[in-house]
């Protein structure tokens, strides 16, 4: 049995931002700047470090690599943090920081959960399309990046996952599917998403809605209630190639 | 003859080594001396680390995807071609938990170039996969990236075995895989029937 599964009752998550703050989660406490117009030198480097990532990945950054593009001195640098994987998961904090809020924004008890999950699912796909480089950060490199970025990657998967697996209303057959079913539909949206940032489609993952909201409802409510979701959510979804 | 065996004792190096220490810590001279070839000769084959890395990889998914394959083709009816395929990898990955991490753990911190090689190696896959809309009633309804998801959901599930250090049970696993590789196709109801 896997730790990362929730008992399996129904009850909706009441108060999402206690779930974040159990798993430490820095919501609402830092957010990307809208635009993202960086004053702090500490925010350049952070921003920085993620541009850094998305091109040659973690391992092959050096502190230079972080420190020119920001015009911050390696001196600085080390006054703001320890070492590069420090930078760095401040870096994941400030973007897992956003990501949270964008889910809190949409988050309701009272909406349908099929409601909720695609809400939460559009919400999450445009944060990604418009912050390219924190989405591969948080995405591709932090799971392979060393044990303290990878929990805070894996703290922000399973709040996204208590959403999935909580506060539905009309199960399917519930005690005949697998308690991982919410956790392997979470990685099938994800495999998805990073396959898109990695052929360079970032900013087009907003299109990918309707397929997400399939697979990660489809185990709970059935395929033709799943497909009628599909059709709700291509009616709020750029069509694919535009 | 001699060059093609020195290539195969190198990249059979290559997995152990990273492997066992990780690909960032992992030294060109780390691999010479494992696979006992002079460091010309590393150079005579391969650019660098990285390359010989990508090689290393290459030999493991070919592998990999043979066994899939002959399982699976030796089955009738999709969901038990399926179930008999994913059965051949999990038996793969737990007879040999370094090349199962190798595959698909290390590659992660590997940088660019080899995350795009495993995204590549998912998607041999999707052959396995797209049988299931022909299968399935209604798949030709089924949304356009549907197999690329489950083949996902299947790699998830798998590699959070390996981060718990629980390579030896993956076999345990084929009742999940399979539920999370029908589910999309053949819904949830079918799905667990067959998972059963």
């Amino acid at each position: 049995m896997p730790p990362t599964s929730p008992p399996n009752g129904n009850a909706p998550p009441a108060d999402l931002g206690g779930l974040i703050e159990k798993e430490q989660l820095p919501a609402g406490r830092e957010a990307l700047a809208e635009p993202l117009i960086s004053h702090s030198q500490r925010e350049r480097l952070l921003v920085s470090m993620a541009k850094s990532c998305a091109s040659k990945g973690y391992g092959a950054t050096t502190i230079a690599d972080v420190c020119e593009p920001a015009g911050v001195s390696r001196a600085t640098f080390y006054e703001l943090f320890k070492d590069k994987e420090d930078c760095f998961h401040a870096a994941m904090e400030l973007s897992l920081a956003d990501a949270m809020g964008r889910i809190v924004a949409v988050y309701s008890p009272d909406k349908p959960w099929a409601t909720m999950v695609r809400d939460a699912a559009a919400a999450f796909l445009d944060l990604l399309a418009n912050r390219p480089e924190f989405a591969r950060m948080a995405l591709v490199e932090a799971p392979s990046s060393g044990d303290r970025a990878f929990e805070l990657y894996a703290s922000g998967k399973r709040v996204l996952q208590s959403l999935l697996e909580r506060g539905r209303d009309d199960p399917v057959e519930e005690e005949a599917i697998p308690s991982s079913a919410g956790r392997a539909a979470l990685s099938a949206a994800e495999s998805l998403i990073v396959g898109q940032i990695l052929a360079g489609n970032t900013a087009r993952l907003p299109e990918l809605l309707p397929d997400i909201v399939y697979i990660t409802t489809v185990p709970y409510l059935g395929q033709e209630e799943a497909l009628r979701q599909v059709r709700e959510a291509e009616k709020a979804t750029p069509p694919a190639g535009g | 003859m001699i060059a093609r065996s020195q290539r195969e004792r190198l990249l059979e190096a290559a997995v152990r080594v990273v492997a066992e220490q990780g690909y960032a810590a992992t030294t060109v001279a780390d691999l010479t001396r494992e696979a006992g070839i002079s460091r010309t000769t590393f150079y005579a084959m391969f650019e660098d680390k990285e390359a010989c890395f990508l090689a290393a990889y290459d030999v493991v998914v070919d592998t990999l995807v043979r066994r899939i394959a002959s399982a699976y083709e030796a089955e009738e009816g999709w969901p038990r071609r399926a179930r008999a395929g994913l059965a051949a990898l999990l038996d793969a990955l737990a007879e040999e938990p370094e090349l199962a991490r190798l595959a698909l753990v290390d590659v992660g911190a590997a940088g660019p170039a080899a995350q795009r090689r495993y995204r590549a190696a998912l998607q041999r896959l999707t052959p396995f996969f797209d049988e299931g809309r022909d299968f399935a009633p209604g798949g030709r309804n089924l949304p356009a990236n549907t197999s690329r998801m489950a083949i996902g959901a299947v790699a998830g599930l798998i590699s959070d075995e390996l981060a718990a250090g629980r390579a030896g049970q993956l076999p345990d696993l084929l009742s999940e895989v399979l539920f999370a590789t029908l589910v999309p196709y053949i819904g949830p109801v079918a799905a667990a029937r067959e998972a059963g």
